[in-house]
């Protein structure tokens, strides 16, 4: 079941054959890439340690999910080696900057072999350029990963698929079927587009109290040596069961229905005295700030965004200790506390929709 | 399931239907209804299937197909259009049906087996929830019951207080140990990495478990880094041994770190002297990690705790509560004696989309940052439920029958004609030869072995 599950992700990457497994999280399948990159560059230092080899270089954007951060670490590469590539004002990753990154490393003897984009930022939902990434990895001879763990559904769309377009060029993929395809945690899929065994390679201890290789079966069906993990769960079953009941088209409706929701909220915000949005979204993560009427028409104070940046808190406190409903806030970069909308649950309706923007402004009107 | 097209059509003629790119918004694309029925004839065949059946030894431990035939058997294709209800609930119980039964009472080839009825209602809730134990915020139960367990699991181990976290394995625990040993060693390896340092060396029984290789290779160690120590003719690691390795390594030039002692092998189910082994890492200076995954559970047993005596001593301990404790996989803890935030200060990377430091409780609450992964599973509810359940009289009692019915075994093994044990066990693992009667007159040679060995 596992197989047949990965293939047919892999078929809406583009890519008709590869490999794969699931993972507990898109963090490890984050982890997992980085690792077969490193191994793949330097296979020896499965055994060898990273000791003797010059200083690993990683890409990522300033606003990739912080598994990059944790890998870095945990894989002996070391924080300090993350390169972070700047982005433009919609959070997308600037090509061009990771070319100037990569070369930066490289004029420091640093060794450029691994880069991962974001399709889907965990904050703004913005989508990395991948066609032109994908060049700049091309052109350095690194290994490109994608983490879709969150926009990699859009993929289930026809309409909405292009946000990815260039996908079917990079090398590894980590998608989260249980963000918005509502699978239940954790349904976290790792997929290479290498068939040629190197996630085994890489992984295999070769135990010989699971992976004998006198069974009366095919052990390539043994797959678990695959992985970092000896116990594992059963992740597929859920997507597979749900993929079942709704078909390819069911879930391409959830995911059209949930931009169109982000759609209809931004237009209603966009007419609503108070809601201001950070930007206008591409995916289904709609990030805006709330300006209570104290604070309208003052963003030429000089403590106008400080003031701001209480609002989200107060309000977060408020809804929750009302049990209303809940709402993420979070500040990025230089930005103060904005709320971040995102709607997936395709039970939610307008009137869902409208309680929401009503709510806000009931709790953060007096503020 | 999806609203029909008449339904549509009947939405659409409403006056205050709202359609924004001819997606209708106003109704729900889910039958709530209909979903919930599936719901409850799927926990019918579950109940019936599964649960009822698990302690019925008429039943097949399991159903043997070929993988070829079972990929025909089971229509595994995923299409573009969904399939009816009575479909899905056949293809459920397929799936039941060709499943291995660990339940049943005959399942013994893994180092767990059986039903606990309170584990799985913890896990039907956690289920339907679908928490995530990130922040206090999104989890606030589960994220102090894996605190209070935690707690608990420490007072077991000897320490008077510690850390901790629930790992999707205890080969993760086991990495997140090794990890938490190099930051604790070198903390600017977090930053710096290990490109240019000198060589870290860790030391495993011969007989450890096969996460100490991943681990060693997936933090950048490298597997040749690890020195295997020799064990002796009862799978125990051999203290000497080790301070020799530990010596050798000094003169190559290499740093030793980490000591990992196993509490329970995988395959012979031995316990390393752990007192012997904890007083060569203090005298160098050593982070002394217990893999006690499996074995970690005889802590619950005061005839028994005698195995890990010296566990006090360790820096830190892999513990899987889904093994002899059956609460259901994945439950499986690392305990650090630390108590100054070390898993903390390792492992966080202080998100600000998560962990923001301005929020309306205590965000000390928020333990996520201690985990390398952001979403979590809420692991440890599954223990409490059955801790509460049957209290640690009732685990212990679970414990002691399971070591009493080895006892019985090997009793038994030594009575019938056939049977060779390996050697006498110390835990629940009985090792021994099938020799068929073709084969008892033959001495034992090469061709004996190589015979048996089919």
């Amino acid at each position: 079941m596992e197989e047949v599950v990965l293939k047919k992700l892999r078929e809406l990457i583009g890519w008709d054959s590869g490999d794969g497994i699931f993972c507990p999280g898109g963090s490890l399948s984050n982890i997992y890439a980085m690792n077969v990159a490193r191994y793949q560059r330097f296979p020896d230092s499965k055994r060898t340690g990273i000791w003797a080899l010059p200083r690993l270089a990683v890409f990522t954007s300033q606003e990739s999910h912080y598994s990059v951060q944790k890998g870095a670490a945990f894989l002996g590469i070391g924080t300090d080696n993350i390169y972070l590539v700047s982005v433009d004002e919609r959070g997308k990753m600037i090509p061009a900057d990771l070319e100037r990154q990569i070369n930066k490393a490289k004029s420091e003897g640093a060794c450029p072999f691994f880069v991962n984009a974001t399709c889907g930022t965990t904050v703004l939902g913005a989508f990395d350029p991948l066609v032109d990434v994908a060049d700049v990895c091309k052109r350095h001879g690194a290994w490109l990963h994608v983490d879709a763990a969150w926009g990699g559904s859009a993929l289930v769309s026809r309409k909405h698929r292009h946000l990815l377009d260039g996908i079917e060029r990079v090398d590894s993929v980590a998608w989260n079927p249980h963000k918005m395809l509502m699978t239940g945690l954790q349904c976290s899929a790792f997929l290479l587009r290498d068939s040629s065994g190197l996630l085994q390679r890489c992984y295999c201890a070769n135990a010989t109290y699971l992976f004998q290789t006198d069974k009366f079966y095919d052990m390539a069906y043994d797959t678990g040596d695959k992985t970092v993990q000896c116990g594992r769960k059963v992740d597929c079953l859920k997507l597979w069961l749900m993929w079942k009941a709704n078909g390819t088209e069911g879930l391409e409706k959830r995911v059209d229905r949930a931009f169109e929701f982000t759609r209809y909220l931004a237009d209603a915000m966009k007419g609503r005295e108070g809601f201001l949005l950070v930007t206008e979204p591409e995916f289904i993560n709609l990030c805006f700030w709330f300006v209570p009427a104290s604070l309208r028409g003052k963003q030429g104070c000089a403590d106008y965004w400080e003031r701001l940046g209480k609002v989200a808190p107060a309000i977060k406190e408020r809804m929750m200790k009302k049990g209303s409903m809940m709402v993420g806030y979070q500040p990025l970069g230089s930005r103060v506390n904005f709320f971040r909308q995102v709607v997936t649950n395709p039970m939610v309706t307008k009137q869902d929709l409208d309680f929401f923007l009503d709510e806000i402004e009931r709790l953060g009107k007096d503020l | 399931m999806e609203v029909d097209n008449n339904k549509q059509e009947v939405f659409q003629r409403k006056k205050n239907a709202v359609l924004v790119n001819g997606v209708i918004l106003n109704g729900p694309i889910t039958d709530s209804k209909a979903g919930e029925k599936f719901v409850e004839e799927a926990c019918k065949i579950i109940m019936e299937e599964v649960v009822q059946k698990a302690a019925d030894v008429t039943e097949k431990v399991c159903e043997w197909q070929p993988p070829e035939k079972l990929k025909k058997l089971l229509d595994l294709e995923m299409r573009d259009t969904g399939e009816p209800h009575q479909k899905l609930l056949q293809l459920c119980q397929d799936i039941i049906r060709y499943s291995v039964k660990t339940n049943h009472p005959r399942f013994f080839n893994q180092l767990y087996a059986g039903i606990d009825y309170y584990s799985l209602v913890a896990r039907f809730i956690t289920e339907a929830l679908n928490p995530s134990v990130y922040t206090y915020e999104v989890s606030p139960v589960f994220l102090l019951v894996e605190e209070a367990v935690l707690k608990r699991m420490i007072e077991f181990i000897g320490w008077k207080e510690g850390d901790g976290i629930f790992n999707p394995g205890g080969s993760v625990s086991n990495m997140y140990a090794m990890n938490l040993a190099r930051y604790k060693y070198c903390p600017e390896i977090k930053e710096k990495g290990l490109s240019g340092l000198p060589r870290l060396v860790l030391f495993a029984s011969e007989e450890c478990h096969y996460s100490m290789n991943k681990a060693a290779s997936f933090l950048g160690i490298g597997t040749q880094n690890i020195y295997f120590i020799a064990t002796d003719e009862r799978g125990k690691m051999i203290p000497e041994e080790l301070e020799k390795q530990v010596q050798r390594a000094r003169k190559e030039g290499a740093a030793p770190f980490l000591v990992c002692a196993t509490a329970g092998t995988t395959v012979l189910g031995a316990f390393d002297p752990l007192d012997k082994v904890a007083d060569i890492c203090e005298k160098y200076g050593l982070w002394l990690h217990v893999d006690a995954s499996w074995g970690g559970s005889a802590l619950m047993s005061r005839k028994h705790r005698k195995l890990l005596q010296g566990i006090h001593r360790a820096d830190s301990v892999a513990w899987n509560p889904h093994k002899m404790l059956m609460a259901g996989i994945q439950c499986c803890a690392l305990l650090v004696k630390d108590n100054s935030d070390l898993l903390k200060k390792c492992y966080s990377a202080k998100a600000s989309y998560l962990f923001q430091q301005d929020k309306f409780y205590d965000v000390s609450y928020d333990t996520g940052d201690k985990s390398i992964q952001c979403s979590r599973r809420p692991d440890a509810f599954k223990f409490w439920m059955t801790w509460k359940a049957l209290g640690t009289a009732g685990l212990e009692e679970r414990v002691n029958r399971a070591l009493a019915l080895a006892s019985y075994l090997v009793g038994e093994i030594k009575k019938r004609e056939g049977f060779q044990l390996l050697l006498e066990p110390e835990y629940a693992n009985i090792c021994f030869w099938y020799i068929p009667p073709s084969l008892r007159k033959t001495e034992e040679g090469p061709e004996f072995w190589e015979k048996l060995h089919q």
